[in-house]
């Protein structure tokens, strides 16, 4: 008994404190040092938060440099296919160019309409739509626990914490780290995304809810409220992060929401520089 | 001579390079785009195989610095990917030690312990340390399909090692 209990000891140790030829540091004193880097990140030590940014700033180039091999396959494949496509895309393309010349008629109404309601309203500080920053997506690694991407531009171009971010005017999501030269953006469909939204005639207003699926799902609706399909989703601006009326997707019967941007085909994206009215996160 | 030492060391290398590779690209092996519950930790396999049967080919540093790295890129806190890697790497050393020789059953048993205790440790300082809400279900669906791919690339691993490196076990 004591000879095995001897034994287990000595492999224990020996797996914890042994240092093979090309090992300098044992498999403990790393756990340590792997430990005190962990919590000081946590706890957000301003020196590390300083040290991170860097680093996150330099990896992420890296990345984005090591994966274009990645990048260039399926963008050869779409290209063939693309080609193949062209004549169908043409039609379709004829069709929507139709559907936007009636859409655009009714536009300037809708606008005039609405300036003389928001003079009504007495809300004419609408923030600049000048002012915004074009960023290219770097990285948007998937990830089973985090739904995320990687844009190019961070806190030198005036980029903060919080702020929405957009593509075609669609949102997509907001900033969650910024660093000087890059920033990350957490995607509308991530577990910990949540978004004050309105849909439907009557404004109902409920939580947008990411669950780290394809498409994230309306919450917190009145009592007895039914789904009807293809209703367009809005951002509610209730929370002073994002701009109200900023289009997000179409409602499914089931209470799933379609994205009108799909989070994985993101490649350039456009940050809004407006400062979230309160504290986020 | 000089020239077969030079492949011989980059087949060597080969295992580091895909560990390094794979924490800082964008290729991941999580398919969610095929199929949406499939998500893969394929680092922990290749920590766990190459520590149990050719340790001088991952360094413990390397793998320190390769768990720093996916956290950057994964947006997890710092050090937290590097623990459960160490303690994978351990797990394999403690085998190691304990065994004389091993099968792709016993490294899968053995491998099953060294995946939970990884995870438990990953989960459990994620969910108590930082604001990143994770789903019990995304993280079952992990294991599982880690665990049950484990001798897929057990299989492809040792051909590489038999290929390459020389049937010959540590």
């Amino acid at each position: 008994m004591s000879v095995s209990r001897d034994d287990f000891s000595i492999a224990f140790r020996s797996a914890l404190l042994q240092r093979g030829a090309s090992q300098k540091f044992s498999i403990l004193s790393l756990i340590i040092v792997a430990l005190i880097i962990f919590f000081l990140d946590v706890y957000g030590f301003t020196a590390v938060k300083t040290a991170r940014s860097f680093i996150n700033d330099v990896v992420y180039r890296v990345t984005y440099l090591v994966s274009a091999p990645t990048r260039l396959f399926p963008n050869i494949n779409q290209g063939i296919a693309n080609h193949f496509n062209l004549k169908k895309e043409n039609e379709k393309l004829k069709q929507v160019i139709e559907r936007y010349k009636a859409l655009d008629l009714n536009l300037e109404y809708i606008a005039n309409e609405n300036k003389n309601l928001k003079k009504v309203l007495d809300t004419e500080d609408v923030q600049s739509v000048s002012n915004i920053v074009l960023a290219k997506v770097l990285v948007d690694r998937n990830s089973p626990f985090l739904k995320s991407i990687i844009i190019n531009k961070g806190s030198k171009e005036g980029i903060i914490k919080g702020m929405p971010v957009t593509q075609n005017k669609y949102l997509i999501g907001r900033i969650v780290e910024t660093n000087y030269l890059s920033s990350r953006v957490l995607l509308l469909n991530d577990l910990n995304s949540r978004i004050p939204v309105t849909f439907d005639e009557k404004s109902t207003q409920a939580i947008l809810t990411g669950g780290g699926t394809r498409m994230p799902t309306l919450s917190y609706l009145p009592e007895d409220y039914e789904f009807v399909e293809d209703i367009t989703v809005f951002a509610s601006g209730k929370d002073g992060i994002f701009n109200a009326g900023t289009p997000i997707g179409k409602t499914k019967a089931n209470g799933e929401v379609k994205l009108f941007v799909d989070p994985n085909q993101l490649s350039f994206v456009t940050v809004n520089l407006i400062k979230p009215k309160k504290e986020v996160f | 001579m000089i020239r077969r030492n030079l492949i011989n060391r980059i087949f060597a290398s080969g295992p580091l390079i895909l560990l390094y590779y794979l924490s800082i690209s964008e290729v991941d092996t999580n398919l969610e785009k095929l199929f949406e519950v499939f998500s893969l930790n394929s680092q922990i396999i290749i920590i766990y195989f190459w520590i149990i049967k050719r340790p001088s080919l991952m360094g413990t540093e390397h793998i320190f610095f390769a768990g720093l790295i996916n956290d950057v890129v994964m947006g997890f806190p710092l050090g937290i990917s590097s623990l459960s890697y160490l303690v994978a790497c351990f797990v394999g050393n403690y085998v190691r030690n304990k065994s004389v020789n091993t099968t792709i059953a016993s490294d899968w048993f053995t491998f099953f312990i060294a995946l939970i205790l990884t995870n438990l440790l990953f989960f459990s300082l994620l969910n108590n340390f930082s604001e990143v809400v994770t789903s019990y279900a995304k993280i079952g669906y992990n294991t599982f399909f880690t665990l049950f791919l484990f001798p897929v690339f057990w299989l492809l691993f040792n051909i590489y090692q038999i290929s390459f490196l020389g049937n010959q076990d540590a």
